[in-house]
């Protein structure tokens, strides 16, 4: 989509320009954005949502301080004038600003990066797309599920085809295919009484895929599954409140890492950066190297490299290499998600976690991809070793304190476990617990079998918000003393 | 570009031009923003973007597709509508489609530009933002937040021959004011006129709250009878919004509202209306179909009144459009953005005077939904969470996580400020008193933080 740009030219312009306005750095940012999303509700197509969205984002440091501007309107004259207003941006910062940025090391590249797929969903028809949803839709009627009084199913592809380059030399070209798709369906028992159950999660799942994606969701072959549950939660039990074994679907892990590991660790939240808007974390760089964060089977690993993840990619948006690096080893913090500026400030390298929602926006340090390694032991015996517990199963409800100590998750459905066995339904499960305390009680990780890279679509942070496409790398999990039942 | 009102005509009329479907629709839609976000003393995000945004909505044989780009060249429109038209031959009729917006007779207002707001440069924003500091030092606390003005520019045509515009701008300011001493104090401003907003004072207020905030007791689980500042009336507000106060949710029985038209749903002093047309609103007065935006009661004295609705819903629903679509390419539904609560007849300080024993609360952080149907929520309090004891504030007390029914909390209301603040959040503006609700869940969460 950036072919039919003079992108190199443009992106030029701009550094020299920024050069001449006595700017000590500068970076360009061009990217074209096209998505796709497609939906039936009740077996209605709505309206294709299809979008293309084309822009420069323009950072200088000038004075020590940044300055930032974007715009959709590519001339030429238009650049050069973003470019003198970011520069004066950065200097009115600068008259305030007591201190100045300092950047760690990157080694700048000329680089192209394109993300792994088979089948490039923008050369599939709509029709042959339409029909597929048609297929799956029609699927669930035919399971004939009494009262069911919502059917959604889902499928959505992205091409962003991105431009960087900086005044260090770096000049990296990314193109990432992303592909989800996912269905839901509902049924009210009463006005005040809707249950729901949703697949793979309740956002679906996405991956760095190309249209094969979809097969390989098995969304079809699960609906029976679901059906099945739904009927169950009519007659479930609400759920206990006490302590209990807690053993959580992949799905629901994934969400647990996202908001008590990956949030927590973003250094510039660490920092305050974002302590006015979604908060700070508990986890400070004093802590670095000594917290007991986890129990000792638990090591997680920033890593955008995992094949197929859907925050995989070749470089961020500060032209890091994205790279393997521990974050918690063996239940010890060991590093953060960070940023050049962020990384410089605890004399780490940069974790290639500074990403930007689009071209609009500022880079912001996000949860890049973050994999927990798996266990060694497969679910079932996970399950078989617990005597008396409960399990939950995909995520429904999540909410956590400022400082990502506290949090109190929901699943749409969770079962006792007795004897070692799933057995009496239960309706609106919940947990809750204090971060450290519950991953300290992790005592079983399921194996690389039920291991996947989850993807989240929808991560929001930053002013204004920016909404970042995030992964987790999960498998069930169990934990010990959990307190269940809270809010049912 | 700036997106006068010529200019976005010409390309609105240029995209329909190109169109030969049944009934085809353009929305143009300008966003320009300036942000300056600070935190550990200094300015860390400075920023100014614009993006336009052009949308096509072409109509066959009940046939609907939608097409967004930001290709604005002719070529770029030309492409769009072609692409728009080519999606047709996949889609699937939707028989409950009946037409797009009509052309009506109403006047609405086109332009409410703050020159001040537009005037408010990088070099004003760095000044005010220095003052915070200021203040924030003498507290010996942290300030941190952002500054943020905004212009939307919004004008609809289609094939019927309605043709309308908007554009306005505000602005707005939060902060927190943090120490050492687990203590943390938050307060926020809104107006029209960036000029407006007094900063100093706003600084001050987070100051006082977060001063009185330092080294907080923890409380035992219970029902409380809580004070609840206006922000976080507002917060409880759009989440039982977005719940239930749109078309879509109750035509689907999605909402909390289905079944409940004309009943008792909250307390007789509890009354909501979306008045998009209040004048401390600057928001665009039409929505993404061109149709003006209307007063709607919501809830009144305790009664549930009403939804909002775009023209597919309304037409589906025999009623009106209250001009409430969102833009064309959402598949959410309406929801209202301009939501007033009525004002009572008391005060924050006489809610704390007339209190033996409760919680001030400033504002909650990360509510979810629990129970959509019963309008549960789940959250924790933020930023300045305090023991009110025999009619004053005692002390400071640990943030506290809730687990409430919203419409239950509507539903012991004992007294609501005469004073409103304008409170902004998701895109909403709301228009929201303080209140004192009795038997309100709160949970204390650890009394260590050290294990946690």
């Amino acid at each position: 989509m950036l072919e039919a740009l003079d992108k190199k030219k443009l992106a030029r312009l701009a550094l020299d320009d920024a050069r001449k306005f006595g700017v000590t750095y500068a970076d360009v940012r061009i990217e074209a954005i096209e998505d796709q999303n497609l939906s039936l509700a009740n077996g209605t197509v709505e309206p294709i949502d299809s979008a293309l969205s084309i822009g420069i984002g323009i950072r200088v440091i000038k004075n020590g301080a940044w300055g930032f501007a974007a715009t959709d309107d590519l001339r030429e004259a238009v650049i050069r004038e973003k470019t003198r207003l970011a520069a004066s941006i950065a200097e009115a910062s600068a008259k305030i600003n007591k201190t100045t940025i300092d950047l760690a090391r990157v080694k700048p590249v000329s680089a192209e990066y394109t993300s792994s797929y088979e089948i490039d969903p923008f050369t599939v028809a709509l029709d042959e797309k339409i029909a597929f949803l048609q297929d799956i839709d029609k699927a669930i009627i035919d399971v004939g599920v009494d009262g069911m009084n919502s059917r959604n199913v889902f499928a959505s592809f992205r091409r962003r085809d991105k431009y960087f380059a900086s005044s260090e030399g770096a000049d990296i070209s990314q193109l990432l295919i992303q592909t989800g798709g996912g269905l839901s369906m509902g049924l009210a028992k009463s006005h005040r009484e809707r249950y729901e159950r949703s697949f793979p999660s309740s956002s679906g799942q996405y991956e760095c895929k190309g249209y094969e994606l979809l097969e390989e969701l098995k969304l079809k072959e699960n609906i029976p599954r679901l059906a099945e549950e739904l009927k169950m939660l009519l007659a479930a039990e609400n759920c206990p409140q006490k302590k209990s074994t807690l053993l959580l679907s992949g799905d629901q892990v994934s969400l647990q890492m996202h908001e008590s590991i990956g949030h927590p660790l973003e250094l510039d939240r660490v920092f305050g950066a974002e302590r006015d808007f979604s908060g700070t974390s508990f986890a400070t760089p004093d802590k670095l190297g000594n917290l007991k964060y986890a129990s000792d089977i638990v090591t997680v690993v920033c890593d955008s490299t995992a094949p197929h993840g859907l925050a995989t990619y070749g470089y961020d948006d500060e032209g890091v290499p994205a790279q393997p690096v521990p974050l918690i080893k063996d239940g010890i913090l060991v590093d953060y998600l960070s940023s050049r500026e962020t990384a410089a400030r605890i004399g780490h390298e940069s974790t290639a976690c500074m990403r930007a929602n689009s071209w609009i926006n500022i880079p912001i340090v996000r949860i890049a991809g973050i994999n927990l390694i798996p266990g060694n032991k497969s679910f079932e015996q996970l399950l078989s070793e617990i005597d008396d517990g409960i399990f939950m199963d995909t995520v429904r409800s999540w909410s956590i304190d400022d400082e990502r100590r506290y949090f109190q998750f929901g699943c749409e459905i969770g079962w006792l476990i007795k004897g070692g066995k799933l057995t009496t339904p239960i309706k609106n499960p919940t947990y809750s617990g204090c971060t450290t305390e519950f991953w300290n009680s992790c005592s079983g990780i399921a194996d690389k079998n039920s291991w996947r890279i989850w993807g989240t679509p929808n991560c929001g942070k930053g002013q204004p918000g920016q909404n970042a496409r995030t992964a987790q790398g999960a498998s069930p999990c169990r934990f010990d003393n959990v307190e269940i039942g809270t809010g049912s | 570009m700036i997106l006068n009102k010529e200019t976005a005509q010409t390309i609105l009329q240029a995209a329909l031009s190109h169109a030969s479907a049944d009934m085809a629709e353009a929305v143009i839609e300008q966003d320009r923003l300036a942000l300056t976000r600070f935190a550990e003393r200094r300015i860390t995000d400075h920023i100014d973007q614009d993006e336009t945004t052009l949308y096509i909505r072409c109509v066959r044989d009940k046939k609907i597709s939608v097409i967004a780009t930001g290709n604005l060249s002719p070529d770029g429109i030309k492409k769009a509508v072609i692409d728009c038209e080519a999606m047709l031959a996949y889609m699937v009729p939707d028989d409950n489609f009946i037409s797009l917006a009509k052309p009506d007779n109403a006047v609405v207002v086109e332009n409410r530009i703050s020159e001040n707001t537009a005037d408010f440069g990088p070099d004003k924003r760095a000044e005010a933002i220095a003052g915070i500091f200021g203040v924030a030092k003498k507290g010996l606390c942290e300030s941190s937040g952002a500054l943020r003005l905004e212009q939307k520019t919004l004008a609809v045509a289609n094939s019927l021959g309605l043709s309308r515009y908007f554009t306005g701008n505000q602005a707005q300011i939060s902060m927190t004011l943090a120490g050492m001493q687990n203590n943390s104090g938050w307060s926020m401003g809104y107006h029209h006129d960036a000029s407006q907003i007094a900063i100093d004072r706003l600084a001050l207020t987070a100051l006082q709250k977060s001063m009185t905030s330092r080294d907080p007791i923890s409380l035992d689980d219970g029902k409380y009878t809580v004070i609840l500042e206006p922000a976080a009336v507002g917060q409880l507000l759009i989440l039982l919004s977005f719940m239930g106060f749109g078309c879509a949710t109750l035509y689907q029985r999605r909402s909390f509202m289905a079944g409940k038209i004309g009943e008792k749903i909250a307390g007789e002093n509890f009354t909501v209306f979306e008045d998009p047309l209040d004048m401390d609103f600057t928001t665009p007065l039409i929505d993404y179909e061109g149709v003006p935006k209307k007063k709607v009661a919501l809830i009144e004295n305790g009664i549930a009144r009403g939804v909002v609705y775009n023209t597919y819903y309304a037409n589906l629903m025999n009623t009106e459009s209250t001009g409430h679509a969102l833009a064309p390419n959402n598949s959410y539904g309406p929801y209202p953005k301009n939501m007033v609560v009525a004002a009572g007849d008391s005060s924050l300080d006489d809610m704390i005077k007339s209190t033996e024993r409760g919680i001030l609360i400033t504002h909650f952080w990360y509510l979810n939904f629990l129970n959509p149907m019963q309008t549960m929520v789940t959250g924790t309090t933020r930023d300045g969470t305090f023991l009110i004891e025999n009619g004053q504030v005692s002390s400071p007390v640990r943030n506290m996580r809730t687990n409430q029914s919203i419409l239950e909390a509507f539903s012991n209301i004992t007294a609501i400020s005469k004073e409103r603040i304008v409170y902004p959040q998701y895109s909403v503006l709301m228009k929201v008193p303080a209140m004192k609700i009795d038997n309100f869940n709160l949970a204390a969460e650890s009394e260590d933080n050290a294990k946690c």
